[in-house]
């Protein structure tokens, strides 16, 4: 196949192992818990730091604990077209001059907001009509307007700039990521260029700017497209997921409802920036050849100037009790498909760790219960995982099973199949020598854990973001080796009931025109 | 504590591999940082500039000699490649085959992959396949194998105190594969459920279209499985397969981690020392004929999509040509750079019409590589981005590119060099690809002294005689009545039908 080497993508909703383990090293290399090095500025920003010194390189994870749930109704996927927005620059950098650059883009803002204000409202009074509107002489005149002022706003940009220059200085992985909890800032370089990264992120934690607006929105559309509305696992999990909750943040897809992404203002990023993106929300884990008393000094110098943001106000919302099963379909021109939630704790609560021990059991590897039922003997499925802590992990969330079916055999009989390996759960104690492999493995992921820079710092700063310490990565492993068969019969039956639980279904449907031209054939 | 369904976005699509060139690696030459001190130095830093801003700040190439491995050659004709690190209780262990799926029989396409499949699940001599399964599993070793085109590679990932029982599995598995029937029959229910679902996404029909599109539906780089061929397969096929081509004398292995290098050879030398030659073939793909360009250039697949996914290029050179280095800097410059590049600034930074926007440039030793634009945007805004990539393209050709762009990409070159030497592992794997392409040692200080000495009169040449407007082929998937006007400007529209798999 084509394979392109810069362009392509990993995967867009399931991918492999992504990451994520625990436990001390059992074996003879010193323990990660003695090698990570933490401070905290007076501004309340953490750093963590881990010293490896086989090459000259440095990866760091910049994670900021704000992610979709922070979002109010209406302004869905402001969360990531921030983190978009993150990569336009700020006063020095992206621009050829600022103050001049400045003005355009205020009396843009304006102009834009009020643009947009006035088509929903004529929009909106030709729905009433049942008619499409002709657009207003305003509107069209202000249409022009924006036009102009973007066209100018353009001339004082120099595009990608902070990219660039980290790619100039040899910069690799150069990305972000806006997931539920929590947005990231990544980027690995050549060691000695700490200070480039110190100034570029100072900066742009302090003074970003939010050029190119609306172009962005534009681009986020399309990423929605690609990743969601022609996606058939996007739209069955972005489906799956709203109706799983139905309170809480956790029910609305990141990447915004479309609607939303196209109504969202340079007032309302901008509002966002501050609220969420101060020091004191910020953790960022630094691992690499690195000298972790000049890496403070950097860091003291660079981010130490910049003031904390006020105290984040907690999220009230709860997901209610679900009373009884949902089930969704979604229909789309793909193979069937078919996820299975059930609602269950936080991380970090006792029931989280006996989750961990159910979710290795049932689909780690290929001697795996689910595995080795469904696909191997039984054939029913071609492929079958489960995931803990979907689709967030610091408030309640759930616990998936995902199977897509082996043709002839239907969703309805790999649903049946996994309900009763749920029931065994249940009903017999898992075995000593599935629990030995459990904790071998995760023993093993730790080590693994340490081979990569980039790995290690984003699971620090996961962590350390997401359940209050990086220590969570170290003394999981206890809690986990602490659960009795006991504990996973227990929670087997008091999470894993049909009233608990959410079924959604990709159903195929060929589209109508091609039905037509085929004739009658098709399931 | 696994997290397996993400549901993050990101700013940027995750490349899947390296640089420019996959290959961009080697050790640092001391002539190249040579070459780019003077580099720095010619661009004249002005002295009064803030210390503190990073668009002035300037930093010496990292000094790094990364550690040399050993190359040992066993009796049968095996290499052995070792480089000890101790780090971590770890060890790893790499095989790359001479083998592959361009190998397949017309009838049989797929025959290598699901060789390379129930080598790993269908047992050995010694051990079901539920052995080998539970007795890695139970110590959390892995042990993978698969085929590619032109090669195979089978790895095993196992904890050092393991090391001896997984490397005997892992030998077993290369050697004596019991391809046990049922675990054949199951390989062949999962190869059909992949021909049933793949054309399930848009991605998934651009990119395998494309290919024959470019190849021809029969050639090793674009065909693929069919129900039929998937059916067509026996126990004996796979067994024969495993006889003819995986040998000692065409297998190089790569062990990394924490081990002592003669207990190493010794223990390599007990699983594999009495494992017969044989004959290897060598890699040979037919080179593709020129197509008649007469024919329409734009095709289309019908799907019901919000977007179009395009693809927009031609076959081009292979990794051994002159003009390689200076293509894939054009290309880097043109689209191959994300950010950096032009089609990233002008379809998604500037107008705002795509997320995932560049070109790419795929070559290897042995067969003709592919060069092309990508991009996926909504229906509507299709002809301005088929538009964009034929204007760049042409600016690309008509004219040299800016001084700035190439030191931006020389010094992205230069200074991203090192983290090919991030690990043991990644030093020995490259110098395994460039024994398994017969190319020299020096082969990648030879690129990068290359890439340093382009000129734009370089770049321009390579970009007139590489990307050929009059040669590039249009396939777009997405909804089919408006899309075939939308493209009807680029050329003969045709649609491709495709055959329901299911």
């Amino acid at each position: 196949m084509i394979s392109i080497t810069r362009t392509r993508m990993v995967a867009v909703l399931i991918v492999g192992a992504v990451l994520a383990t625990t436990a001390p090293s059992h074996g003879g290399s010193p323990s990660l818990a003695d090698r990570v090095i933490e401070h905290k500025l007076a501004n309340g920003m953490t750093v963590l730091m881990v010293e490896r010194h086989q090459a000259p390189i440095v990866s760091l994870n910049m994670t900021f604990g704000v992610g979709g749930v922070n979002e109010q109704v209406g302004q869905t996927g402001l969360a990531h077209l921030y983190e978009h927005m993150a990569f336009k620059g700020t006063r020095t950098v992206g621009t050829r001059d600022y103050e001049k650059e400045q003005a355009v883009l205020a009396e843009l803002t304006r102009v834009g907001t009020e643009l947009e204000q006035r088509e929903r409202e004529e929009s909106a009074r030709g729905h009433m009509e049942g008619k499409a509107p002709a657009l207003s002489q305003p509107v069209q005149q202000l249409q022009r307007r924006f036009k102009e002022l973007q066209d100018k706003a353009g001339e004082y940009v120099v595009g990608n700039e902070m990219a660039l220059l980290y790619q100039r200085h040899g910069g690799v992985g150069l990305n972000a990521s806006t997931g539920k909890d929590i947005t990231r800032y990544v980027i690995s370089l050549p060691a000695n260029r700490l200070p480039l990264w110190a100034a570029l992120e100072s900066d742009r934690m302090a003074h970003p700017v939010l050029r190119e607006f609306y172009k962005e929105r534009g681009v986020v559309m399309e990423e929605r497209r690609l990743r969601t509305d022609d996606s058939p696992n996007g739209l069955l999990y972005e489906t799956f997921t709203s109706t799983a909750f139905q309170a809480h943040q956790y029910g609305v897809p990141t990447i915004g409802w479309g609607s939303d992404i196209l109504s969202l203002t340079p007032a309302a990023a901008e509002a966002f920036f501050k609220t969420y993106y101060g020091p004191n929300n910020a953790t960022v884990a630094i691992v690499g050849d690195i000298d972790p008393k000049e890496v403070i000094a950097l860091i003291e110098r660079t981010f130490g100037k910049i003031p904390a943001s006020p105290p984040l106000q907690t999220l009230v919302t709860d997901e209610p009790p679900q009373r009884g099963e949902r089930r969704v379909e979604i229909e789309f021109d793909a193979e069937p498909a078919l996820a299975i939630g059930y609602h269950k704790p936080a991380i970090g609560h006792p029931d989280d760790f006996v989750f961990d021990v159910i979710d290795e059991v049932l689909t780690e590897g290929v001697t795996s219960r689910l595995y080795s039922t469904l696909v191997r003997d039984k054939r029913l499925a071609a492929s079958v995982l489960s995931d803990t802590n979907y689709p967030g992990v610091r408030a309640p969330n759930l616990f998936v099973i995902a199977a897509t079916p082996l043709a002839p055999h239907t969703t309805t009989e790999v649903e049946t199949a996994i309900y009763e390996e749920l029931e065994r759960l249940r009903t017999e104690p898992i075995s000593a020598k599935e629990f030995e492999r459990v904790l071998n493995g995760l023993d093993a992921d730790l080590v693994r854990s340490l081979r990569s820079n980039s790995g290690l710092a984003s699971q620090l700063a996961f962590y350390h973001t997401v359940a209050g310490s990086w220590r969570y990565v170290v003394n999981a492993r206890d809690r986990i080796a602490a659960v009795t068969p006991a504990d996973v019969q227990r929670v087997a039956a008091q999470y894993l009931i049909k009233s608990n639980r959410t079924v959604g279904v990709l159903v195929k449907k060929v589209p109508e025109k091609k039905m037509a031209d085929a004739g009658e054939v098709m399931q | 504590m696994r997290r397996v369904i993400r549901e993050a976005c990101l700013v940027k699509r995750e490349a899947k591999r390296g640089i420019v060139m996959s290959r961009s690696a080697g050790r640092m030459s001391f002539v190249v940082m040579v070459v780019l001190c003077l580099m720095q130095a010619a661009m004249g830093l002005a002295a009064d500039l803030a210390p503190n801003d990073p668009r002035t700040m300037r930093f010496s190439t990292v000094d790094f000699n990364p550690p040399d491995a050993d190359r040992v050659v066993l009796e049968n004709g095996m290499v052995v490649y070792l480089l000890e690190d101790h780090e971590l209780p770890l060890v790893t262990v790499n095989a790359t085959l001479r083998t592959g799926s361009w190998l397949d029989p017309a009838e049989k396409v797929g025959l290598a992959g699901m060789s390379g499949a129930v080598m790993r699940t269908g047992g050995s001599v010694r051990m079901s396949p539920e052995e080998v399964d539970e007795e890695l599993e139970q110590v959390s070793a892995t042990v993978s194998i698969g085929m590619a085109k032109e090669s195979g590679s089978a790895v095993l990932d196992v904890l050092k105190k393991d090391l001896k029982r997984g490397l005997q599995i892992f030998a077993d598995l290369l050697r004596e594969p019991a391809f046990e029937e049922s675990r054949v029959d199951l390989a062949k229910l999962q190869a059909l459920e992949g021909i049933r679902r793949r054309q399930d996404s848009p991605g998934s029909i651009v990119g395998r279209e494309f290919a024959k599109l470019l190849y021809g539906g029969t050639h090793p780089s674009a065909r693929e499985t069919t129900v039929r061929s998937i059916e067509s397969m026996t126990r004996e096929d796979l067994v024969a397969f495993h006889r003819h081509t995986v040998h000692p004398n065409g297998i190089i292995l790569g062990v990394t981690g924490d081990f002592e290098k003669a207990s190493m050879l010794a223990l390599l030398r007990e699983v594999f020392g009495d494992w017969a030659r044989g004959n290897v073939p060598d890699v040979a793909i037919p080179a593709v004929p020129e197509p008649d360009f007469k024919v329409g250039a734009v095709r289309f697949v019908n799907k019901d999509t919000s977007q179009t996914h395009l693809r927009v290029g031609h076959l081009t050179i292979k990794e051994t040509d002159p003009d390689y280095v200076a293509v894939a800097i054009a290309n880097d410059i043109l689209g191959g750079s994300s950010f950096r590049s032009r089609l990233f600034n002008d379809v998604r930074t500037k107008r705002g019409l795509a997320y995932s926007v560049g070109s790419g440039l795929r070559a290897s030793v042995y067969d003709q590589g592919v060069w092309l634009m990508r991009a996926e945007t909504k229906l509507s805004s299709t002809q301005e981005v088929v538009n964009r990539f034929v204007a760049n393209m042409e600016r690309m050709r008509n004219e040299p590119v800016t001084d700035l762009e190439l030191e931006e990409a020389k010094e992205a070159y230069v200074n991203s060099f090192v983290f090919s030497f991030t690990s043991a592992s990644s030093i020995v794997s490259r110098l395994m690809d460039l024994e398994y392409d017969r190319l020299p040692k020096d082969w990648l200080q030879q690129i990068r002294d290359k890439v340093v000495k382009l000129t734009k009169e370089d770049i321009q040449r390579a970009a007139k005689a590489h990307f050929n407007p009059e040669r590039l082929r249009i396939l777009a998937v997405g909804s089919g009545e408006a899309l075939s006007k939308v493209l009807a400007g680029f050329g003969d529209v045709k649609e491709i039908t495709l055959v329901p798999e299911s």
